[in-house]
Order: C-alpha cells, then structure tokens, then sequence
C-alpha cells in the first residue's frame, strides 16, 4: 500500500469523523432549543449584580435611558468600571442573556410563523449586541480592556441595564408568577 | 450490457419509490413549497425509466453517455436542493439574514478547499482516464455535499434560526446520504475499476440501497403533516413587539456612541 494511500484513507476517516461529530453536536443543540418553552427560556437569564450595573449604567445615562450631559456623568475610570461589572465574567453574564433572547426569537420562529417578522428583528439585535459584548470579551482576553472599556464597555452595561429593566417591566405587566425569580436573576 | 437480478431490484424498488415519492409531494401539495427538490425527484424518475430501456435496446456505450450526464445533472439538481432547504431556513424574511452571509461564503470555500483535498488524495486505480475523473469527481461532489448539510445544522443553530419540519427531514434524509456516499465513493477509489469490477458493483449496490432508504424516509416525513402551529396569546404578542422595540433602540444606543 503506497503512502498516499494511507494518508487517503486516514484523511477521509478523520472527514467523515469530524462531519458525524459535528453534526451530532450541533443537532443534539437544536433539539434542546425547539424543546424549550417561552418561561423555561427567560428562567435561563443569568444573574448578574444589579446594583454594579446600575451604577455603571447611570454614569452616562439617566433614568429614561437619555445620555447625561450634565458634569458629574462619566467619571467612573476604567479600572472602576471594570471592577463593578465583575470583569470577563460579569461581561459573560451579560453575553449569555442576550443568548437567552436568541432562543426566545428560535422558538416564536419555530412555533409562532405568525410572529416571524418581530421575532427575526429581535433575534437579529441580540446578535449584534451580544457581538459588541464578544469583542469585549476578547478585548478582555487579550488584556486591552482597561482601554476599550469607556468606549465599548460602558454603553454596552448601559444598554444590558435599560434592557433588562424593561424585560422586567414587561413581565410586571403580565403579572406573572415568575416576576420574582426574574428580579433575582436580572 | 449484462445486468443482474439486483440490478433489476434496484430499478423496480426506485421507481416505485420515486413514482410514490412524488404523488405524496404532488397530493400533499407539498411541490409548492419545493419545487426543485420535486423537480430532483422526478429526475430520478426520469433517469430510472430511461436507464432500463437504454439498458434494455441500447449499446454499452450509449448506456454510458446516458448514465453520466444523468449523473452530472443529479449533481446540479442536489446542489439546487442544498440551496432551496438553505433558502427556506436562512430567509425567513425573504431575504438572506445578515448574520449569516459572511459565514456561507467561508462555508462555501472551506466546503470546496477540503473536498478538493480529498480528491487530490485519492488515486483510484483504473484502466482508462475517464474512470478515474469519475471516481474523483464523485467523491468531490460527495464530500462538498456532506459539508453543505452539516454546515447548514451549524449555521442554523448557531445564528438560532429553526429548521421547519419537512426542510430538516429533507436535509436529513440527503446529509445522511451524502456522508454514505463519501465512504462508497472513497472505496471505490481504494478498490479501483480493475478488470474484476465485482468489488465497484457491490459499493455501487450498497449506495443505491441507501439511497431507497433515504427515499423511503422522504415518503413517510412528507407525507405527514408538520406539527400545527400555535395561536399567538394577545399577552405574548405584546410583550414580543415591546422587547423587539426595546432591543432595537438599545441597539441603536451602542452604535451611536460607537461612532
């Protein structure tokens, strides 16, 4: 047997390997995601610390989400900003809720085809902020985010506190039961 | 040209198959949604029907002219197949989503890179220079449609877009298939067409059977209907439209003090 062949059959053993464990990876996640339902789901929220967020938050933004242009905003320095978000794995926290909202927009697609077009513009914005908050955390990673933080991270807690303040207005609307756990996790 | 008892098996059972195959899209309506994957299937109707009478009253040549460039218009069929379940899951609102476009051209290039490779790897032994490109050809088409539909489970989770249920049968049956084909088409390069083709018949015996299977598969999922889809509560719709608001306008915040 040549050595080309050897590589050949070795080559397409590792092919079809790779390809089956991928495939089964990858569909083993998609039916835990179409098994999931809408309250399961917001349960899955991750909890981070609000009151840090909120402080951070509203350095530059007030209370209505408006950016503060009055002199004491924005004087938190990086190092502080990054202390109270809890560093790579607050911002992990952060990434992981916005996944939440990519899943809630899996499963209205998946079983709402009457609520497709709200839920694709939803899945769509979560996976852009949850792209900002991954470069963060690869700013992060590779030990520039003391500098990256005023710019990207900041605006981006801003953004996570007014979201999930909404979420739990929205669910302070429903009234429901889970309002409390949601508080916690949020 | 001497064929077997199988090889008439074969042909029965597919064209029984594919003629079945196709009442269920027809009757089940379910030509409008996939019109090339009925138009697929009624190729290999086509090809089957064709096949036996050239078999039959034609000379071995003609029988591989034909077999050939059904087999060359197979290939561009499935490709067309990969791109309509791609389209049915990718576009849920008609257009390609935005997320995703970058990623299908790197799939796409790496699919082509890594069966080219295989390919180049492979040295059938053959005694003519067709049989060979044929052997290679197959396996590269093979190989890039085994990549396509793992790909499509990939970027379909990973962008957290759902499959329906009768494109992710369909893309099943043919990724199941596909990877199947690249084993046979990798020991029809290792056995090579020798003067003794009883080992290349035998590897082409087991992929059509798979093949069957797949179509038998495709009968049974299409013909059942999807699960129905739920009413959307006045509650949940509100509090949808809201977070999507919501999101939006965050959103806009962080570009803007991106910028």
């Amino acid at each position: 047997m040549s050595s080309r062949t050897v590589y050949f059959i070795v080559a397409v053993a590792i092919f079809i390997l790779v390809l089956i464990a991928i495939a089964a990876y990858y569909f083993r996640r998609s039916q835990n995601s179409s098994q999931k339902n809408w309250d399961r789901l917001l349960k899955r929220l991750t909890a981070v610390d609000r009151s840090s967020i909120a402080e951070v938050a509203l350095d530059i933004i007030d209370e209505s989400g408006q950016r503060r242009k009055d002199e004491a905003s924005a004087v938190l320095e990086p190092s502080e900003i990054s202390k109270l978000v809890g560093g790579l794995e607050g911002l992990e926290a952060m990434e992981a809720n916005c996944a939440v909202l990519v899943d809630l927009a899996f499963y209205v697609q998946q079983w709402y085809p009457e609520a497709i077009v709200v839920a694709e513009k939803l899945r769509l914005s979560a996976k852009e902020i949850e792209w900002h908050l991954g470069r963060l955390r690869s700013a992060q990673q590779t030990g520039k985010l003391e500098g990256a933080f005023t710019m990207y991270a900041q605006p981006a807690v801003a953004t996570y506190y007014l979201m999930t303040r909404q979420v739990i207005a929205l669910y302070e609307e429903g009234n429901l039961a889970m309002l409390a756990d949601l508080q916690n996790a949020l | 040209m001497h064929l077997t008892g199988l090889d008439f098996l074969f042909w029965a059972v597919g064209f029984g198959e594919y003629t079945t195959l196709l009442l269920v899209l027809l009757i089940r309506r379910r030509f409008r949604r996939f019109p090339i994957f009925t138009a697929f299937i009624l190729s290999n109707l086509v090809r089957t029907i064709a096949l036996y009478f050239v078999s039959v009253y034609g000379t071995k040549a003609s029988y591989f002219y034909s077999f050939w460039s059904f087999g060359i218009l197979d290939t561009i069929l499935q490709l067309s197949v990969v791109y309509e379940m791609y389209s049915h899951t990718f576009r849920p609102l008609g257009a390609w989503a935005r997320d995703v476009r970058g990623a299908f051209v790197w799939l796409v290039a790496i699919s082509i890179a890594v069966a080219a490779g295989l390919s180049w790897l492979a040295a059938p032994h053959a005694r003519l220079w067709m049989q060979v490109v044929v052997i290679r050809g197959n396996l590269f088409s093979s190989a890039c449609m085994s990549e396509f539909f793992v790909g499509m489970v990939v970027l379909a989770v990973k962008a957290g877009l759902p499959w329906k249920t009768h494109v992710a049968r369909i893309s099943q049956g043919l990724g199941v298939y596909s990877i199947i084909d690249v084993l046979i088409e990798a020991g029809h390069s290792y056995f090579g067409v020798g003067r003794n083709t009883q080992t290349y018949a035998t590897l082409s015996h087991i992929r059509i059977a798979a093949y069957l299977f797949c179509v038998a598969y495709w009968i049974i999922m299409l013909w059942r209907n999807a699960p129905d889809s739920r009413k959307l509560s006045d509650h949940m719709r509100g509090q949808l439209i809201q977070l999507q608001a919501m999101v939006d306008s965050d959103l806009e915040m962080i570009r803007g003090r991106e910028r």
